[in-house]
Order: C-alpha cells, then structure tokens, then sequence
C-alpha cells in the first residue's frame, strides 16, 4: 500500500484548469520523482493537495490513510504539521529573515507537538545536512547564510520533525555538485532507515536515475509517462520525455562540434582581485588570485567553479564592472584599464549577460528601450529609423519575434528575458560576452535553447564567449576550453574534453563526477 | 550597534547647531522685536533694555554667546516671562508635552497596529473596508477639528470631562492624546496594513505555513516584524510631530505645554524662548529617528548590514 495516493487530481486557479487527471504514488522508503518543463503543473500538484497554493483540486488524495481531498482547514494543517515535510525551490526568500537559524529549526522540530530540543540537538540537525560550524550557526540570521548553507537549513528543517512524507522541489539546484550528492544520500539514508517517503522536483535526470524508484513526466498539466526511474531515463517511449532528457546536459552525451579558434583576443595576466574584509576586521579577502588565460576569436572558455570559487569575481573583472587589484587584462594587445579608464570604443568590446534575466532588466522600460540604451550611448549618430531597423535585427537573432518590442519584462518568460538580456548586449556590436550562470535560472528545455543561441552567435559573429557557470555539462555543449576556480586559484585550465576525460585535481574530478 | 549610535550622536552635535544658527537668523529677520508693546517704551528705556540682553550687539556675537551659553546648558532668561529662566519655562512645559506625545504614540501604536492587523486579516472583506475607511477619515480630520468635536460631546454634551485645563486625576490626558493620537493610528493602520499584505504573500510564509503552524501564529511571529517596517520609518517623524502638533492640542484644551510657550514666544519675539523650544524639538526629532533606525534593526536584521 502507499504511503501518499493521487487518483485523478485536478488543479483549477481561477477559472483555468492547471492540472488534470494524475495519478501520483509514493511508498514509504521509496522515491517518486516528477520531471517537467517549466509551467507543467510539478509544483501546483505537489503543494495544492496539502493547501499551499490559491489552486483548487478535486480527486482523491490519501496521505497515510487521511483523506486530504475532504480535510477541513484544520485536518490540513495537521497533516502538514504531523506528517509531511517541505523544500522549496528558493532558498534565498524561503527562511523568515528575523528570527534566527535556531529559532527556526526548534519552530520546526516542534511543530508536531515533540518535545522541546535541546541546542546541541539543533546543533545536530545542522550538521546532519552537512553544515560546519553549527552551534555558531544557531544564533545567526538566514542574510549570513549563502545560498546554498540556507537551502541546507530549510533541509534540516524540513526533516527536523520525522515527517512520513518529504515532498522537495528541486531542493539541490541552489547546491553545487558535491554538495548535492551528499544531500541525496542523506535523503536515501532516511528513506532506509524510518522509511521517509520523497516525492522529488528535479531537473537533475543524473540523481533522479540513481536516487528515485518512480518517475512521472509531466507536460501541460498532465502525466505523459511514467514508469521506473532508471529504465524510463534510459529509454523514454514519449517524444515529449525524449526532447527533456535530450534538452538536459550529461556528461554522456556525444561532445559537440566546434568550429576553429581565430586569432588570440583577450589576454589576462595575473589577475587579481580582493576584497577589504567587511565589518571591523582588518586585511583583505583574496577573490581572484593570479589568474592567467587567453580567449581567442569565436572561442568559448568555459569558467567552472563551485559558489565562492570567484568565478563571478573574474567575469565582472574582465567585463570592467567589477574591480581589479592588480594584473593586466589585454585585447589584441592593448590594454583594458578599469572601467572608468575605458574609452567608449573600450567599453562596447566586452558586454555582460546575468543569472536572473527578469531582475536584470528595467521593469519599467519596453524591451525595444532596453536593447536600444546601449545604441543611445555608444552610436549617438545612429538616425531612429536604423535605430529602429536595429532592434528589429537584433530581435531577429536572439529568436524573438517583432511584435515583442513593445512589450514590458513582466509579461517575458525566463527564456525570453533571457533573450532581451543577450540581445542589449549584442546591441553595442561586441566581440565578446560574459555569461555569468546565464542559463542556471531557467529550465533545461528553455536553457538548452539559450546554449544553442550562443553556440550560433559564437559561429557566425565569431564572438568570443566567457561562460560562467557551476555546471559543466552545460557548459560543454559550448565552450572549446574550461579553466575550473576553486577559492579564486586556477586549479585547472585546459581542453574541454581533455579535463572532464582526464581531471586533475580534486576540484575537477568531483564536478565532473557530480554532473 | 554601539558605533552607529555613537556616530549617529556625533554626526546630531553639527546637524544642531545648524538649525540653531539659521533659526537664528531667521527669527533676526522676522520684524518686530521683545519690547514692541502698545505703548512705545521711551528711547533710554529701550536701549538699556537691548543693551541688558546684548541686543545691541552684531548678530554673531549674539549667536555665538547664545551657543556658548546653550553647551553650559543655559538656554538665556525669557525675554517676556521677566521673572523666568528659559530653562525653567520648559522644565514647566516639557513633561506636559512628553506626557502628552508620549501616550498619544503609545495609544496610536495600540489602536493602529492592531486595526491594521485585523484589517489585514479581514482583507476584501466588510471589516477590512470598514477599517480603511475609518483610518482614512481619522488621518484626514485635523487636531483643531477633533480636539474642539471631543470637548464638545464629552465634556459640554455629556459633562465627563472637564473642558479645559488639568484638574484632578489623570483624567484630563483623555481628550487631548486622544485627539493627538487619533490621525496617527489611521496613518499606523494602513500601514500596518499594506506592510502585512505584501509580507504574507513572501515565500517564508509558505514555509510557515507548511509546518502547520496556526495562522495566527503565522502572523504574529513570522508575518507582524518585517511587516512594521514602514511604520518605523513613519512614526520617527510622527512622534517628533505629535509634539510639535501638541501647539493645537495644547492650546484647544488650554494646558500648559511647551507648545504654547512656542506660539506665544514666536509672537512676542521673545528669542531665547523660542530658541530654546526648537533647539529641544530638533534634539527631539534626531533622537526619534536614531530610535526608528535601531527599531528597523530589530525589524528586520538585515538592514543592520548598512
């Protein structure tokens, strides 16, 4: 018998049916996972049965033997409280920011009704999630946190009061590689041992084959297959599942093909970067130490790390809108002083693209306005009419259509933002882009046709592209050569598939291994 | 912590003797001077009495014995109250006013923070709209409105209260910080509200909500602090403003508050006096909003970064 039982759910907001007709089991000690694209219903059928969304559903649903579907208010709220446990996607927003790491944790172990934890059982809790320093951790607000030692504590608490059910919404894409293993199998620990049931989010298809027993792929608010985890992966039957597991990055998958590097363009020598340490203290934080590299003509060097490794640090050094302490940053030869010190001709070589598409543009200004700023300032001569002519080109080949100049970023996707975003920087007429996790934010299928637009603009314009991010299977679909940071040092720089067949540091071979 | 109080403390000392230097001059400016009356006082009579006070002196020299005077904690003898010190005329005013204000942000806290919350609560429905649109009628009357409305039915009307003036008892506090509070607790009830709106929607309330906490301790605990954000940075202001709109209430119910002093000292030119009154009500206001800046702190821990 299950443990959680959907028959039939139907999820309606508003007027709009959301969700229709699936069926969902999760027995205890097992994983069910759901995969999807963005907008297909993974969520809303995860979190509306148990009251957490303004959707309504009908069907059955049966959590240990409570029926949820006619619950009052009340009997929800106990099943909430008594029986499952919860990981939402964002860490960042997901903890209430005044009250502490502690008072948090001791508000979820005791949430259904146990007794009142003592602080080095709190303690304990963190440290089970992997968190050092757990006892000073207790008495620190979420803000101190990044975002991955926060996702950790909403694990914690979210396992903090022995629920029978977890139900997690990718809980490790705010994690890097290692630390999302480690997550995993204290998850499949607690499945074995008190016989947790997980139902999983994840557009990890590597964890979700090796972690979870059912998967169930979701499309427009429906289930369009469903089978054993691994044996589904390995040969989905729908074309549906076949474009998302081809859309997800593997380190499997046959390397691409990359046209030649041109001549060498930018040149970085012993780039560093550092930080005066914050509050009182005195000295400096090392971000970026000695860094050497080159980027040719319509290459693309990928920049791997895991968070802190100061890959960022780089990015926006290179791009001139972060600071460099000392080394030189040289193009064909000439060099690139900060950016106050850059001319205007300068200034238009390098353009910058960022993770969060929609936060990162004006949610004020029309798109047309945002791809046309850059023009204003670096091509005051250009008449309106080829002004005009411009955006249209420029929409044109980020694969958007006319008829989105005038709209405003809120009514954008992600993908689409995503669009706006590298079509502003196309505008200046660069010869190379920063991407700093420009495709992390979004789902695979949307990110894997972000990739694919880089990869076209890399052959055609023949610009160089430095791309930024913690996932390197993603980035081998576009990057010739991959220099991987660990705490601002170089540990490793070479050709693509030399480094992932033959890793050479620890660092390496745990990202390639995690992806 | 510390260091921003102690900077913030230091930064206030400038910040004075600014208002102070250019209440000065502007007070200069203003015709009419402390010994116009309705019978001209002789011409020797006059210039012995401006030379006693240093009236006769350059305006900087005037200044400039005023502030070194004012570090000694001397705020100058009254100009018109012959028989009174500056000092002792607000050692008079000052705890009526305070009194006053005091309790008036007191009650306007009580009264708006907890309609707003309901308000919140309720919202769409009759009593959130009921709330709103009381709050909205409450900031928009004027003290000079209700003050002399709260005499009328309370005091002649129904002969609770006495209409004027302090008696015995405690009694007398009722209507004046009534009529103070009252456009405050409208203005700390839609705040409250809108704060509470938009916090309850963040994702930290979904996480609370999936530990089945129940919903009112989803609202007090995790939704009320970050939610009176805005009523911090409000009520700064507010309570330097509900002394210094004490004038009317102070006036209306005919008590002896440093208010009064103010009007009276800005009429009969008396300088030191009004001098004194606004040296007190800037320090007053520098040290609501240092106390808004701590409170924000408390509020929300992440605005101690900056």
């Amino acid at each position: 018998m299950s443990l959680y039982e959907i028959r039939d759910l139907g999820i309606m907001i508003g007027d709009n049916r959301l969700v229709e007709g699936v069926d969902l089991d999760v027995r205890a000690g097992e994983c069910t996972a759901i995969i999807g694209a963005s907008g297909s219903g993974k969520s809303l059928t995860c979190l509306t049965p148990f009251g957490l969304t303004p959707g309504r559903f009908s069907g059955q649903v049966l959590l240990d033997g409570r029926d949820l579907a006619n619950a009052a208010a009340a009997q929800l709220r106990e099943a909430r409280s008594q029986l499952a446990g919860f990981v939402f996607q964002q860490p960042l927003t997901a903890l209430t920011p005044h009250l502490t790491v502690g008072a948090q944790l001791h508000e979820a172990t005791t949430q259904a009704g146990g007794p009142r934890p003592s602080r080095s059982e709190l303690a304990r809790q963190l440290e089970r999630v992997g968190l050092s320093r757990a006892d000073e951790r207790l008495d620190q607000f979420p803000h101190r946190l990044s975002g991955g030692e926060r996702q950790r504590v909403m694990i914690a608490a979210a396992i903090a009061h022995d629920p029978k059910l977890l139900i997690a919404d990718e809980p490790t894409s705010a994690l890097d590689a290692t630390l999302r293993r480690e997550i995993m199998n204290l998850l499949d620990r607690l499945r074995a041992e008190q016989g947790l049931g997980l139902l999983l989010v994840s557009h990890d298809l590597a964890a979700v084959a090796d972690h979870a027993n059912q998967l169930v792929v979701m499309d427009k608010g429906r289930v369009v297959e469903r089978g054993p985890a691994a044996s589904l992966i390995a040969e989905p039957q729908e074309d549906v599942t076949r474009e998302l597991i081809a859309a997800i990055p593997d380190l499997n998958e046959p390397p691409p093909r990359l046209p030649p590097v041109g001549d060498r363009q930018l040149v970085a020598e012993a780039l560093t970067v550092s930080f005066p340490r914050p509050g009182w203290r005195r000295g400096t934080i090392q971000a970026l130490v000695d860094a050497d590299f080159e980027v040719g003509e319509g290459e693309a060097l990928a920049i791997v790390g895991g968070s802190g490794s100061g890959k960022s640090t780089l990015g926006r050094a290179i791009a001139g809108i972060g600071p460099v302490t000392a080394g030189t940053i040289r193009w064909k030869g000439e060099e690139l002083p900060e950016r106050r010190g850059r001319s205007q001709r300068m200034r238009k070589l390098v353009q910058p693209v960022f993770q969060d598409p929609v936060a990162s543009l004006d949610p004020q200004w029309t798109v047309a306005d945002i791809i046309a700023e850059p023009l204003g300032f670096l091509r005051p001569d250009m008449l309106p009419e080829e002004r005009i002519e411009k955006i249209r080109d420029l929409l044109g080949k980020v694969g958007l259509s006319e008829d989105q100049a005038e709209r405003f970023p809120a009514s954008l996707s992600g993908g689409q933002a995503q669009r706006v975003a590298i079509a502003r920087a196309l505008a200046a007429d660069p010869d190379m882009l920063v991407l700093d996790e420009a495709t992390s934010a979004l789902d695979p299928l949307i990110g894997s046709g972000i990739l694919q637009l880089l990869g076209e603009l890399r052959d055609s314009n023949r610009l160089s592209i430095l791309f930024i991010t913690h996932d390197i299977a993603a980035a081998r679909r576009l990057c010739h050569r991959v220099i991987v940071l660990d705490e601002g040092w170089i540990v490793e720089c070479g050709d693509m598939e030399t480094v992932i067949t033959d890793p050479q540091s620890a660092v390496t071979r745990k990202l390639v291994a995690a992806s | 912590m510390l260091a921003l109080v102690a900077r913030r403390l230091l930064t206030a000392i400038p910040t004075l003797l600014g208002i102070i230097l250019v209440s000065f001059v502007l007070m200069k400016l203003a015709p009419g001077g402390p010994f116009d009356g309705e019978r001209p006082l002789a011409p020797e009579t006059r210039a012995a009495l401006q030379s006693a006070y240093g009236l006769d002196r350059p305006i900087w020299e005037q200044a400039w014995i005023y502030v070194s005077r004012l570090v000694q904690g001397d705020f100058g003898p009254s100009l018109v109250y012959r028989d009174f010190t500056v000092t002792e005329l607000v050692a008079q005013g000052l705890p009526v006013s305070l009194t006053l204000g005091g309790l008036a942000v007191i009650l306007a806290m009580l009264v708006g923070v907890s309609l707003g919350l309901l308000a919140a609560i309720r919202a769409g429905q009759a009593t959130d709209k009921a709330i709103m649109m009381l709050a909205t009628v409450a900031t928009a009357l004027p003290t000079f409105v209700t003050g002399p409305a709260l005499a009328l039915f309370l005091g002649l009307w129904l002969g609770l209260l006495l209409v004027s003036g302090r008696g015995d008892g405690v009694a007398w506090l009722i209507m004046p910080v009534t009529a103070l509070a009252l456009p405050v607790a409208g203005a700390i009830a839609k705040l409250t509200r809108a704060g509470l709106a938009s916090v309850l929607k963040q994702d930290h309330i979904r996480t609370a909500r999936a530990r089945g906490l129940p919903e009112s301790r989803i609202l007090l605990r995790h939704g009320l602090r970050p939610s009176l954000v805005p009523v911090a940075s409000y009520l700064g202001p507010a309570a330097a403003g509900l002394l210094t709109g004490a004038v009317v209430v102070e006036t209306v119910f005919g008590l002896p508050g440093l208010g009064r002093y103010f009007v009276q000292g800005a009429l009969n030119r008396d300088y030191p006096l009004v001098l004194g009154v606004v040296t007190i009500y800037a320090a007053l206001i520098i040290l609501f909003n240092l106390f808004a800046d701590l409170i924000y702190g408390w509020l929300d821990p992440r605005m101690r970064e900056s």
